[in-house]
């Protein structure tokens, strides 16, 4: 319930100062990402559906870390996942994340809230592809605080993203 | 005795428990430290196994690959080669892609990525893989893919999906296997934990144990101690005891020395005023000298038992420090001149303070002992007192130095001097004699001064003895005249004095001395006797010996004082051998005036009676600046305190100047011998004049008084006596009483005795 709150008064503020946001503009390039569930600003249909452009163009953020699946430090880059939430206007405590081939994870909202929490587009700068687990990985801040590098956030950071669910 | 054995015992035994628990306590540190590191190894190991999970990696490649081939076998089936088609297998092969290359690279549990058997399969899962490459770029670039194509990437995929189905397999295997190990290790570390937690129970359980019985020890130790405290207390309050008696013995044996001691150098003095042979003067002097020295040694020893018993104390009063280094070197000049050495005085620099708040006697005894032993290992050269102040550590600092050109001390008997009982060697002793006692003593005072003292020396060259000591400016004081001992004695009015003493040869001293001084003295034989003459009639001063039998000195003054009599208000001026801090404090308190320590001198009795005729003087001015009715019955103008001499000449002419008045005159046509013989002749005759005058008195032979009076008369003014010419030709007019008679041989008896000492200090 808590989140909820957080996430509606996040929502409160950005209508104040953004009221451009209510207007969640329509993808012009192939859709990478689809966020669906209780949106207050969905763009197709009831759900709020992201191209590469857009997602960069939201509030994010680059860390350079060492993550259990690749090799030597990555320095990854990507909208911040509570930006895209509020982008979408999303009303929620947990989060379905889903791949490519329907692997899902359960996230809950407060990993995007209380931590810098990206949707990585970029390894070492470059766009990922398919093979390289993109388009989209959930990449949790381990450089920031090392206390999230466990198990229980690794069985949370999906690769090959194509949808989140937002659920109460 | 068994009981202080028995606390060493116990103390002994705690030490050696503490140490046991000191190395115990070492060991159990030792262990907790492995633990430590034991503990963080583990957790660092804990830290690395944080991986990728390599059971579900390998799970999700496989289930991938099952995925690729079923929708492969579904499009090979219906025929449909579309382009969706297509693009959703080439997405299907990319996610197998990564799921493959992920396993290549990602960080898996302990030992997968180096397992021999995990290698194989991964590097076979590969090839599959890497061959089917091509078809899927040509698919992603767009170009048409044709059925054989696809069919025989089918034969391939069946091969990942059994190869990926062994790798799952042999993964589970590893995995269950590797579990096994972790918790074989586990078990052994929680063997290995229980080892050392039981360890530490035991240590600490230890610990416990000789800690209780240590403080059982400790008990048993505090209570031995406590009794041994005891012990040492009823030790120490006999030894206290035996001391306090022994400083009494002290106390009371140096009374007892100074007592005969002093009333032989009164009684010398005396005998020096008198006409004595060359011979008999020299012995005289020998025993006055060696009287004197005998004081020295013994008031030496009284001061340090003194010393050694913490019972020292200065005094706080006004010095004048030239007045007071001149009177030093005045002093020790004579005793110098014997031995050929001359005493200089010099002051370096200005005073910053002349007049300093200190101890006078105690400065006074200092710089003499300096001196005096600067003078006795000196032959015929010099010795130099030197003073000089100097402002530091923001405070005024005195310098005393007293250098001398005599023998010198090597470095050895310097570290001696200022040790007890030391003299340099025992030849010194016995060539030069002393306590050894002189040196410490000065260090101690100085020391109570909150100075230091110190020696520079050089054989054969001489030495320098010096101090420092803080001083404290103070208020110049109107000078006293009777710090100047060698003062001349000046002409004193006749007062009428109450000597109360016990001693018979003090009483001799005391009375000669007064009467040579020309006073009218009465004798009280103790303190009773005294209250008792003090209540009968007027007295201007009292002498009070402290000492005396059935009634002491401070006992009688307290009485004098209350009784009221016509003596409640006069000076009471205490005299005593004992010259100790606490009895000038009890003087006091029974209303005494003054203190004097004995031996008494001339020049110092000289100095009180100056004292009060000065007080009586005032008074006298009081009564003569009153109305002319007042001065008619000065009986009851004047304060009861201070009668008013009336029957005695106000004023007597000094003895001494009208007779060397005299002298001149005569010695000029006689010549001195003559002078002399007229001198001796006057007294002889006088002798007999005044046993005449009591003869005839006594038998009533009035009518002859006349002829002896002016026969005494002239003789006397003949040689300069003044005041016993006029006394005899006023007699001559009046009808003389046996007391008058007394009084004009005491005036006799005075000049005889003023002559011989003028003779004296003409003779030195």
């Amino acid at each position: 319930m808590r989140i909820l709150a957080h996430l509606a008064v996040l929502l409160a503020a950005l209508s104040v100062s953004a009221p451009a946001a209510w207007s969640l503009d329509k993808p012009t390039g192939p859709v990478i990402l689809t966020v669906k569930g209780k949106l207050a600003t969905p763009n197709v249909g009831e759900t709020a559906q992201f191209d590469l452009a857009m997602l960069e163009k939201l509030a994010g953020r680059t860390g350079k870390m060492k993550t259990p699946w690749t090799e030597g430090e990555t320095e990854f880059s990507g909208p911040l996942v509570r930006s895209v939430l509020t982008a979408a206007g999303a009303q929620g405590n947990t989060l379905l994340v889903r791949a490519i081939n329907d692997y899902f994870a359960t996230v809950p909202a407060e990993d995007a809230l209380k931590h810098e929490t990206i949707l990585a587009t970029r390894a070492n700068g470059k766009l990922m592809s398919v093979r390289d687990k993109g388009p989209l990985f959930l990449i949790y801040p381990f450089d920031l605080e090392p206390g999230l590098y466990n198990e229980a956030y690794f069985s949370r950071s999906v690769w090959q993203i194509k949808e989140i669910e937002v659920k109460p | 005795m068994a009981q202080t054995l028995f606390s060493g015992d116990v103390i002994r035994k705690a030490s050696r428990i503490t140490a046991i628990l000191q190395i115990f306590a070492v060991v159990l540190l030792a262990i907790l430290v492995s633990v430590y590191v034991d503990i963080s190894t583990r957790q660092r190991d804990m830290r690395d196994a944080v991986r990728e999970n390599a059971m579900w990696s390998v799970y999700q490649l496989n289930r991938e690959s099952g995925e690729l081939v079923h929708d492969l076998q579904l499009m090979l089936s219906s025929g449909n080669l579309g382009e969706d088609r297509l693009q959703g297998l080439s997405l299907r092969y990319d996610v197998v892609f990564s799921r493959m290359d992920m396993l290549k690279k990602a960080q898996f549990e302990k030992n997968f990525a180096i397992d021999v058997q995990v290698g194989k399969h991964l590097n076979q899962i590969q090839k599959i893989i890497f061959e089917s490459q091509p078809v899927f770029d040509a698919i992603a670039a767009g170009q048409p893919v044709s059925l054989e194509e696809l069919q025989g990437l089918d034969g391939q995929w069946s091969r990942l999906v059994d190869s990926t189905s062994e790798l799952l397999v042999y993964t589970n295997t590893f995995v269950s296997s590797e579990r096994a190990k972790a918790r074989i290790e586990l078990e052994g570390l929680q063997r290995k934990s229980i080892v050392l937690i039981g360890l530490l129970v035991l240590s600490v359980a230890f610990l416990i144990l000789t800690l209780q019985r240590q403080l059982r020890s400790v008990q048993a130790a505090g209570v031995s101690l406590e009794a041994m405290a005891e012990q040492l207390s009823v030790s120490y309050q006999a030894a206290e005891a035996g001391n306090r008696a022994k400083s009494q013995f002290m106390a009371t044996m140096g009374h007892e020395i100074r007592t005969p001691l002093n009333a032989i150098l009164g009684m010398v003095e005396l005998l020096e005023l008198g006409r004595l042979s060359a011979e008999t003067s020299a012995h005289i002097r020998t025993i006055r000298r060696s009287g004197e020295a005998l004081l020295d040694i013994i008031n030496e020893i009284l001061d340090y038992a003194k010393i050694e018993h913490g019972k020292l104390e200065l005094e706080r009063r006004p010095v004048d420090l030239q007045a007071l280094a001149e009177t030093c070197t005045d002093m020790m000049r004579g005793r110098a001149a014997e031995a050929g050495n001359t005493v200089t005085l010099e002051i370096a620099g200005e005073w910053h303070a002349r007049t300093v708040l200190s101890d006078p006697t105690r400065l006074r005894q200092v710089i003499l002992n300096f001196i005096s032993n600067g003078v006795k290992f000196t032959q015929g050269g010099r010795v130099t007192l030197r003073m000089s102040q100097t402002r530091r550590k923001g405070g005024l600092w005195l310098r005393v130095e007293v250098q001398d050109t005599g023998i010198g001390i090597d470095e050895e008997g310097k570290a001696k001097l200022f040790q007890p009982f030391s003299q340099v060697d025992a030849s010194i002793s016995r060539r030069y004699g002393g306590t050894g006692l002189g040196l410490i003593i000065c260090k101690e005072i100085i020391d109570r001064f909150g100075g230091s003292v110190g020696v520079d020396s050089t054989v054969g060259e001489g030495s320098t003895f010096w101090f420092d000591m803080p001083i404290e400016a103070t208020e110049a004081v109107t000078s006293q005249q009777g710090e100047k001992g060698n003062a001349p004695l000046v002409a004193l009015r006749r007062l009428r004095i109450l000597v109360a003493e016990d001693n018979k040869v003090n009483q001799q001293v005391i009375l000669g001395y007064l009467d040579h001084l020309g006073q009218d003295a009465t004798l009280a034989e103790n303190g009773a006797l005294a209250v008792e003459r003090a209540a009968a009639e007027p007295f201007d001063l009292i002498l009070m010996d402290m000492q005396m039998p059935v009634m002491d000195g401070i006992e009688a003054t307290r009485q004098v004082r209350a009784g009221g009599g016509p003596c409640r208000d006069v000076p009471v001026v205490a005299l005593t051998a004992n010259a100790s801090e606490e009895d000038r404090r009890l003087c006091l308190e029974a209303g005494m005036t003054g203190f004097q320590a004995k031996p008494i001198g001339i020049a110092v009795l000289h100095r009180l009676i100056r004292e009060v005729e000065r007080e009586l003087g005032d008074d006298a001015g009081l009564v003569s600046a009153a109305p002319p009715a007042a001065v008619s019955r000065p009986q009851v103008a004047a304060p009861p305190a201070t009668p008013v001499v009336s029957a005695a000449p106000v004023t007597t002419p000094s003895v001494a100047a009208t007779v060397s008045a005299r002298r001149q005159e005569i010695a000029e046509i006689l010549g001195e011998d003559g002078f002399q013989e007229l001198l001796d002749a006057f007294f002889e005759d006088a002798v007999d004049i005044l046993a005449g005058l009591h003869a005839m008195l006594a038998s009533g032979e009035r009518h002859k008084l006349d002829p002896l009076l002016h026969n005494l008369k002239g003789s006397a003014s003949n040689i300069g006596l003044m005041d016993i010419s006029d006394l005899s030709q006023a007699l001559r007019h009046s009808d003389p009483s046996p007391a008058d008679i007394d009084l004009l041989a005491q005036m006799v008896n005075a000049a005889r005795q003023s002559l011989a000492a003028q003779d004296q200090t003409v003779a030195a």
